[in-house]
């Protein structure tokens, strides 16, 4: 029975293998057509400096408001499966990661040291999250990165207990998240009045376009981003705990 | 250029054999996330080869690397993160409902409720 299974799974994935070989052996060539046109005109149509940023607010926003949508039902799944859970309490005294003269019953899955060094650096990442977003059309980075590192300083902030905060309380945070895909919403048909089409720039009649707009999605999606990842940690986290 | 590939090509194979072999539900979970990583190498590598610049438009800036597998991987990340919160959420909820993590333990414990 063992020896079968085992027999079992190795044809298994012997037949995987055989079937992505061809992807290993190829030896086409990456084409250069799009790179090429990319290169003569994303800065021309879309305004932004990083095509990166062209494409997946500009040329392909669309994908990029179905992806929020992709995070929203998930970030909905997620939090309906895990707030009828409830918390042991006995699980918590006895999976705490602290020492035993730190152990309080607030501090479960903590230790002082998390505590110190998260709640200081908290406010450092949650900087270097806005400039990563406010900065995604000219330099590396965009709304999803930036976004991902506020949502990391938000973890961190839940994580530390020193600062009172109501940025890692999970109704004040899905509020945000609402808010922003609205006003993502918002800003996709805002186009529709200034002749540009659904998520078109609706400051096109200017000669040369201005980032304003891929500023601006990249901010919204940011928010978005952030606040349903932070969400989903402290969700995972058990909850925020200073209420 | 063909080490590389066989390295991701390895990776890619670890994840499926963690999701098939593997009776942990855990350890199925973070196998998604292997193949999920060994598919945006190979992207990201695989774009980079017509280039050696990031695709950032400047003063100078003349061979860049093709910027759309970038744009997709963006994507395939973000919604990689999603399945897996959601996954382990289910796993959580399992665990509970069962009281392990083990799939064919599991797999009793629901059969012998009915």
């Amino acid at each position: 029975m063992k020896a079968l299974t085992r027999m079992k799974i190795m044809l298994t994935i012997l037949i995987l293998g055989l079937a992505v070989l061809p992807v290993l052996l190829s030896d086409t060539p990456w084409p250069v057509q799009a790179r090429d046109y990319l290169f003569e005109t994303a800065k021309s149509d879309t305004g932004a400096d990083n095509t990166v940023s062209a494409i997946y607010l500009g040329y392909r926003a669309m994908d990029t408001l179905g992806e929020t949508l992709v995070l929203l039902v998930s970030i909905t799944g997620t939090m309906s499966i895990l707030i009828n859970l409830g918390r042991n309490k006995v699980d918590e005294e006895s999976i705490g990661f602290s020492l035993e003269p730190e152990k309080l019953p607030r501090h479960s899955l903590r230790t002082n040291l998390i505590e110190v060094v998260a709640s200081k650096l908290g406010p450092i990442v949650l900087l270097f999250g806005l400039y990563v977003m406010l900065y995604g059309h000219i330099s590396p980075g965009g709304g999803f990165q930036g976004g991902v590192i506020v949502a990391s300083g938000i973890v961190f902030l839940a994580l530390g207990t020193e600062l009172k905060t109501k940025l890692t309380n999970t109704i004040v945070l899905s509020r945000i998240e609402s808010l922003s895909f609205l006003f993502l919403v918002l800003a996709s048909i805002s186009g529709v009045f200034f002749e540009s089409g659904f998520f078109g720039n609706p400051v096109k009649s200017l000669q040369n376009i201005s980032p304003n707009f891929i500023i601006l999605l990249n901010i919204i999606i940011g928010m978005k981003v952030g606040t349903s990842i932070a969400v989903m940690c402290i969700a995972m986290m058990g909850g925020s705990h200073d209420h | 250029m063909i080490i590389e590939r066989i390295l991701i090509f390895l990776l890619f194979i670890i994840g499926f054999a963690a999701i098939v072999a593997m009776p942990n539900i855990i350890k199925k979970i973070f196998g998604l996330n292997l193949m999920n990583a060994a598919v945006v190498l190979l992207f990201i590598l695989e774009g980079s080869r017509i280039g050696d610049q990031a695709p950032i438009l400047g003063d100078g800036v003349k061979h860049i690397v093709d910027p759309i597998p970038q744009a997709l991987m963006l994507t395939a990340i973000v919604i990689g993160v999603c399945i897996s919160a959601l996954a382990l959420a289910l796993a959580v909820r399992l665990y509970k409902a069962t009281g392990s993590l083990d799939i064919n333990v599991i797999t009793k414990r629901l059969e012998s409720e009915h």
